[in-house]
Order: structure tokens, then C-alpha cells, then sequence
């Protein structure tokens, strides 16, 4: 600034200054084009009219089901700052509560899928109320600890079938429409999911979170219920995840310990969240589009030996390294962010 | 109005407080002071909360508090800032203090963050700091004597009956010392009763109705500036010195 020589000039670049902060506070939000992403996507399986197109389709529904995931993770992780690496085992939750009633009942589990997510919910609140009063390394620890516990529970449960699990009925739907119910339960559960991250994000509930995330102490002492406010979180993250479970296990008509509690399903999410953007709304939804089109290249080009795992984790490390907040968080510190991605 | 009876706090041998009593009357300005390792700041934390109190008790308005949790405390009334101003950086100045402002039931939590009368208020507040013009800024940016003044305003928003200062004036230079000491004043002339630490012992004669010396953990000396500067036992815990000096 080579012109704020007087008193009235640092006075106009301040002032100057200032209204760009208060623009960046009220910039419009892109509604627009998550609801064209939506449209778009819920005209795709008309490619199936054109020729077979399922590979397709099964990409979209993985990335659909790892939207929804992570945004739910991103509730707890990215809100409030708690990194759980054993949110997949309220994924096993639902999708071994609404597959066993499938199996018995014949249920679908795409309508059960609300009811599973309660289920693991009301799991998540209840084991949010033990590991919560720990945070930091501790936390990260206790729910790995989780996992474990969880997955030597499930296979050895005779009732879902132990180790082996369970298999479920197929659909009776033709090969080129077999798909189309689970592509759209996950493409109206991302949706809804993306709606509460952003509900959440704008409420009082999202800002004490973020109070929390930032300095428990100062929050509590700011009037806000930090115990509360964190086991509501862990409830809300931990149904996203149990109602993509649900859907998931019937979409494979298999429900077993290992496709479930495997680590890298929680660790993707994570992944997903930090790459996107942790505590943002778009975050972890470009996060999951990211990561999934990344495996699938380097599995595609590389072959599904370790090294595209090695490939993938180098993009990562490369992102992160120029992308520390993720990419929406940082694009968004450098006030670069592109307006069809500021969701928040 | 607060009312603290035989606090204690003890770190495995060490008894930062112990056995300290003493109260603080509506509308009055009361000093907390005391040399280096009193138990000032562990009374402070111990009476917000913040930390546990070993034993003793805590009285606001009548009702026992040293049970409750701290953002309990904070909704009956007594709020506090910190020594080290803690502020939430990545949020904004508004954001900051609306943080602060009191949500009620269920329903409240999922309302918009900051509703447009929150807004009028977090800025009826800066404007009486005078610090609107840094309302969109971000937490972390900010100064040290602003993050002070940031503090002040986040304590108002939760209306307070009665405010607790620790160290307002801690590395803060003389300019805005003198808009802090303003607004403290201001506060108590419109009923606010407020508990302060503070180094400062100047500032402390000039300020404050009440004047309570801690030291070793116990109250020491109570009474007017005046009293508390004549006390021998107040000068035996300074060595003399400070207090001589801003006589």
C-alpha cells in the first residue's frame, strides 16, 4: 500500500477494507447448482434407455452413499471437532438392523432405512455419552477401541449369522434396472443429508459446535451445554451413517462383518471430509467425488494391486499439502472460493 | 449477592486456595488482588466452574452454585473472561459474541444462528465498546486489546448479573487501558456489579468500592482502597512496595 500516506487514506483503506468483509458476510449462496447437480442426477438412469450404463450408475450410488456418509461424519468431525475413526460401525448398525428385518419381515430397507438410522442414533447417543468426556488423541482411540469391540460382537453373534453374515434377497427387477431404487434412496438421502449439514451449519446448534471445536472451555463458559451439544452431534452424524448402512447391506444383498467394519470405510470418510473440507458444507461432498474418482483411475490405469492405494494416498498428501483446510475450506480462507461451491 | 465461603482447592500438596471467604455486594466494584501464586485466578475458576472446587461453597443470589456445570452459572448470571482472552478463532467478531447470547430449549437450537434482533444487539454492544468497524473480522486477526474488548462484549451478550474480570488490563497499552477502566465504570454506573483481578494496582485504588488481598491462598485484608493500603498485614505480603508506590 504505497498511498496511505495521511491519516484520511489509512481511513479509506481501512473503510475499503471493511466492506469487503462485509461483503464476503453476505455473499449469495449458489442455490442453483446443487439443485441442478440434483436434477442432473436423477435424469441419469434415463442413459439406461441408450445402452447399459450400470458401471455408471454403481459409481454415482458409491459416491452418493460416501456423500452421505461423510456429511454426516462431517457433523461431528468437522462441526465440532471430535475425528471419529469408528463411525462405521453405526454403518454396520443400520445396515445389520434393517437387514435382519428384511430378511425376517421382507422389509424393504430403503423404507427402513429412516428407522434404521434412529437405531444408530440413538447407539451413537449413548456411546457419545462415554467417549465425548475425552477429546483430541484420546477420543480418536476410544473410537477405534469401538470398532473393534463392535466387529468381535458381530462375528461372533449366531442370531446375524457370525463371521459368514447373512445373505438377502435380490430384487426381482431386470439387470438394467435392478439398481435404480438404491440409486435413488442414496441420491434422496445425499440430498437430505447435504439440507441438515446446511440446516445445522446456520443454527444456533452448528455455531455452538463450532464454539466447541474451537475451545470447549471458553464455550461451556459461554453459556452453551458442551456435553449435550456434543452427544446430539454424535446422535445426528451416527444416523446419516446408519441409514446409508441400511441401503447399503440390501444393495449387496450381504450383510457380513468385513464389508462393514473394515477401517478403511471409516478412514475414507475421514479422508473424504479433510480433502473437501472439514466443517464445510460442500467439503465433504466434493471429498467423496474426489476419492472415489481417484481410486477408480488408479485402479483402472495401475490395476487393483497396492499400488493404487499408493497413488491415491499420494494425491492426498499432495492436496493437503497446498490445500491444508481441504479445498473448499482453503479456497474459501483465500476468498477464492467459486460461488457454485460455497454451499455454506 | 455472591457469597464465597471457605473455598479450597488443593493441587496434591499444593493449596492454591484455602479456606478463602469473602463476598461481593450488588453494584459494587470489588478487587481481587494478591502477589504472584495468591490463588486469585484458581478462586476465579473455582467460583465459574471452570475448575472444581476441592471444597467450599459458592452462593449467587440466595442459590448454591458450586454444583452446577459452568454454562449453567453463566445462565444464572455470572459471567466471566479469561486471562489469556480466549476467543474462537475462524469465527468472526459477531459470531463471537452471538456465541454467547442464551438458546432456550429444544427448539432454539435449530433456529438460524443469528437471528436479526441477536445481530442488533451484538452490534449495540460493539458500538458501546466502539468497536464496530472490526465486526466482520476474524477472531484470530485481531489485536491483543481488541480480543479484550471482544471478550467484554461476548460477557454482555449473555446479560449478566454480575461480571467477573480476569486481568482486563493485563498487557494492554495505556490508551485503551483508559476506554477499558471507562466502560467498567459505565457498567457499574448502569447497576452492573463486577469482580476484578488485577496486577494493576493503580488502576485497582482508583476503580473499585471494595478491595479484597489474597494471599498464600487465604483473604488476607477486605475493605475500602484506603483500609486495605494502611493494612500491615497487606504490606507484609507485598514486601511494601506496590501499593506504597500507587499511594
Amino acid at each position: 500500500m504505497a498511498s496511505t500516506d495521511t491519516t484520511d487514506d489509512i481511513l479509506k483503506a481501512r473503510q475499503a477494507y471493511n466492506e469487503t468483509l462485509t461483503a464476503a458476510q453476505d455473499k449469495r449462496r449458489a442455490t442453483w447448482f446443487p439443485l441442478l447437480l440434483l436434477a442432473l442426477l436423477a435424469a441419469l438412469p434415463a442413459l439406461q434407455f441408450a445402452g447399459n450404463y450400470n458401471y455408471l450408475l454403481h459409481l454415482v450410488l458409491y459416491t452418493l452413499c460416501y456423500v452421505v456418509m461423510a456429511s454426516g461424519w462431517n457433523i461431528l468431525g468437522g462441526y465440532a471437532g471430535y475425528i471419529s475413526l469408528g463411525h462405521n460401525v453405526f454403518f454396520a448398525v443400520g445396515g445389520y438392523f434393517a437387514g435382519m428385518m428384511f430378511a425376517r419381515l421382507g422389509i424393504s430397507t430403503i423404507i427402513l432405512a429412516p428407522l434404521a438410522g434412529l437405531v444408530a442414533g440413538l447407539l451413537g447417543y449413548m456411546i457419545g455419552l462415554i467417549t465425548l468426556r475425552v477429546r483430541g488423541p484420546s477420543f480418536i482411540i476410544s473410537s477405534l477401541a469401538l470398532v473393534m469391540i463392535v466387529r468381535i460382537g458381530f462375528e461372533n453373534w449366531h442370531f446375524v449369522g457370525g463371521a459368514a453374515g447373512v445373505s438377502l434377497p435380490a430384487n426381482g427387477l431386470p439387470v438394467q434396472w435392478a439398481k435404480l431404487p438404491y440409486y435413488y434412496a442414496f441420491l434422496v438421502m445425499a440430498a437430505v443429508a447435504l439440507w441438515a449439514s446446511y440446516r445445522i451449519r446456520h443454527s444456533k446448534f452448528g455455531l455452538g459446535l463450532r464454539a466447541i471445536s474451537k475451545d470447549e472451555v471458553k464455550a461451556e463458559s459461554a453459556g452453551i451445554d458442551t456435553r449435550f451439544y456434543k452427544v446430539l452431534a454424535f446422535a445426528i452424524s451416527a444416523f446419516f451413517v446408519g441409514m446409508a448402512g441400511a441401503v447399503w447391506g440390501e444393495y449387496l444383498t450381504y450383510i457380513r462383518p468385513n464389508i462393514f467394519l473394515v477401517i478403511l470405510i471409516s478412514v475414507n470418510m475421514v479422508l473424504m471430509c479433510i480433502l473437501g473440507g472439514k466443517g464445510t458444507v460442500a467439503g465433504p461432498a466434493l471429498g467423496a467425488v474426489l476419492i472415489v474418482a481417484f481410486n477408480e483411475f488408479f485402479v483402472a490405469t495401475l490395476g487393483a494391486s497396492a499400488i493404487n492405494i499408493l497413488a491415491t494416498g499420494l494425491i492426498m498428501a499432495l492436496a493437503l499439502m497446498f490445500f491444508p483446510l481441504g479445498i473448499v475450506g482453503t479456497l474459501a480462507r483465500h476468498r477464492k472460493l467459486p460461488r457454485f461451491l460455497n454451499w455454506d | 449477592m455472591l457469597d464465597v465461603r471457605n473455598l479450597c482447592k488443593y493441587f496434591g500438596g499444593i493449596r492454591a486456595v484455602d479456606g478463602c471467604t469473602f463476598t461481593v455486594n450488588r453494584g459494587e466494584i470489588t478487587a481481587l488482588i494478591g502477589p504472584n501464586g495468591a490463588g486469585k485466578t484458581t478462586a476465579f475458576n473455582c467460583i465459574s466452574r471452570t475448575m472444581q472446587p476441592t471444597r467450599g461453597e459458592v452462593w449467587l443470589d440466595g442459590a448454591r452454585i458450586d454444583r452446577l456445570r459452568p454454562h449453567q452459572i453463566t445462565r444464572r448470571g455470572l459471567s466471566r473472561t479469561f486471562q489469556i482472552s480466549r476467543n474462537l478463532a475462524d469465527m468472526t467478531v459477531l459470531e463471537n459474541v452471538i456465541c454467547q447470547s442464551r438458546t432456550r430449549g429444544w427448539r432454539d437450537l435449530f433456529r438460524p444462528a443469528m437471528s436479526a434482533e441477536e445481530i442488533d444487539k451484538a452490534m449495540g454492544i460493539l458500538d458501546f465498546l466502539g468497536i464496530t468497524r472490526i465486526a466482520h473480522e476474524d477472531g484470530s486477526n485481531l489485536s491483543f486489546g481488541q480480543k479484550k474488548l471482544m471478550d467484554l462484549a461476548a460477557l454482555l451478550m449473555s446479560d449478566p448479573k454480575i461480571i467477573l474480570l480476569d486481568e482486563p488490563a493485563g498487557g494492554v497499552n495505556p490508551t485503551l487501558l483508559e476506554q477499558i477502566v471507562g466502560h467498567i465504570r459505565e457498567l457499574n454506573a448502569k447497576g452492573m456489579t463486577v469482580l476484578i483481578v488485577e496486577h494493576n494496582m493503580e488502576l485497582i485504588m482508583r476503580l473499585s468500592h471494595r478491595v479484597v488481598v489474597m494471599a498464600q491462598g487465604r483473604v488476607i485484608a477486605d475493605g475500602t482502597p484506603d483500609q486495605v493500603r494502611r493494612d500491615p498485614a497487606v504490606l507484609d505480603a507485598y514486601l511494601g512496595g506496590v501499593l506504597e508506590d500507587a499511594a
